[in-house]
């Protein structure tokens, strides 16, 4: 089980603040392109964080059950 | 004004009192995060207080800018606030700027002062802001609302990461409070987890959002932080040159030739024979007041100019270059020193 948290306008898009993908493992760049596809994010900047940490880089990261991971666009208003 | 109630509050007491009132912050943006930031500086005490706001009071503006009210529509937002916060906290020194931040402008404003507070509204106006914070070496503490959520972050922070290290692609079509809808306790309470970090940048004291953004979220009570590092290609000066470092007593016992790469304006002045005043954007012409085997020491506010302009001498041939420890404040800590050892 891996847990998906959104934020801002991400979770405007994926009309939820979160998910939990049954998957045990998973590369991050995989799961990114899923939801990237199923709730059309192409149009979104925005940062990936996997429990807590932001990454730089997902090519070589593998998600396994008990990860969080966080979609942290940048917020405008103020 | 009595602060004695904040002053037995160990991790403050009277000498972080001090640090409040000798400190300059800026806040850049007088609307949601502006009105709540903004008085509780005044309150808590600092000393110096810019206001940026080129905007003007609109009615939709009254349900979260508390500042202004319904006679004051279509007055300048920056003017109006100080005239509010004037009028409660006579003891602070305000500096009003009816502009907003540009290109053209940012320099002149934000280098005066030692903290930068962001309450602003746009994106492009963030990059400005970490662009410019990152040339003139000063901190800036991050805010920013969408609907019921908040982000929380302070930057560039005793060579910390930078807005860019965080989001390093400008979002042009991020949508702003006007769009999106927002509440008065949203931004009242993003702006003041804000001026609390301002607190303890410049009173010394807890764990500052350096390396973290912390995101509120005010429908559920909740709140994350996550942790972020710098990216190398923002970072350009990771490989920099190590330059030995010298301590201004060491400078002045051996009378060495000193070079202070501040812009001229820049506060405290340090005023002394062997002291050259070369701001660092010239730097590069003047080179030929020294010899290039002499011993030159430099220093600046806190360390990042004297780093660039030690690398311009070096390029140019110079061969004893030494960086100066601590700023100019510590600087002029000692020749007040000197001068007292001496009356």
């Amino acid at each position: 089980m891996i847990k998906v948290h959104y934020f801002g306008i991400i979770a405007e898009a994926a009309k939820s603040e979160g998910e939990t993908i049954s998957s045990p493992s998973i590369p991050l760049k995989s799961l990114i392109g899923d939801l990237t596809e199923k709730y059309q994010l192409d149009s979104y900047q925005f940062q990936i964080a996997v429990n807590r940490k932001i990454v730089k880089e997902m090519d070589a990261l593998e998600l396994k059950t008990g990860d969080e991971i966080a979609l942290l666009p940048a917020f405008s208003g103020g | 004004m009595d602060f004695s109630r904040q002053i037995i509050l160990p991790q403050l007491g009277v000498s972080g009192q001090k640090k409040l009132k000798d400190s300059k912050i800026l806040v850049v943006g007088a609307g949601g995060l502006g009105c709540a930031i903004l008085p509780y500086l005044a309150a808590v005490g600092v000393g110096t207080i810019g206001i940026m706001d080129g905007d003007r009071i609109a009615a939709s503006n009254l349900h979260r800018q508390l500042l202004y009210s319904e006679s004051q529509i279509g007055l300048s937002k920056s003017q109006e606030a100080k005239k509010y916060l004037k009028a409660q906290f006579p003891e602070v020194s305000f500096r009003v700027f009816d502009c907003f931040l540009e290109p053209s402008n940012a320099r002149d404003h934000l280098q005066n002062f030692d903290l930068i507070i962001d309450a602003t509204d746009e994106i492009s106006a963030r990059h400005l802001l970490n662009d410019l914070s990152q040339e003139l070496d000063i901190p800036w503490v991050y805010g920013s609302v969408h609907q019921f959520q908040g982000q929380v972050s302070v930057f560039n922070f005793e060579n910390g990461p930078n807005y860019k290290d965080l989001f390093p692609v400008a979002d042009t079509d991020a949508i702003s409070c006007s769009d999106a809808g927002v509440l008065g306790t949203t931004v009242g309470m993003i702006g003041m987890l804000q001026a609390n970090e301002a607190i303890k940048i410049v009173a010394g004291f807890g764990k500052v959002l350096s390396g973290k953004v912390l995101i509120y979220d005010l429908l559920s009570c909740t709140q994350q932080i996550f942790e972020f590092e710098k990216r190398p290609e923002n970072n350009s000066r990771s490989e920099q040159i190590a330059f030995p470092l010298i301590t201004i007593e060491e400078v002045f016992q051996a009378k060495l030739k000193v070079i202070d790469v501040r812009e001229r304006d820049e506060k405290p002045e340090v005023l002394k024979e062997n002291i050259f005043q070369i701001p660092l954007s010239t730097l590069a012409e003047k080179v030929e007041l020294f010899d290039r085997g002499e011993e030159i020491c430099i220093f600046c506010q806190t360390g990042k100019r004297s780093q660039t302009a030690a690398e311009i001498l070096n390029q140019l041939g110079f061969t004893q270059i030494r960086l100066i420890k601590g700023g100019a404040k510590e600087i002029i800590g000692q020749l007040s020193n000197e001068i007292d050892q001496h009356s």
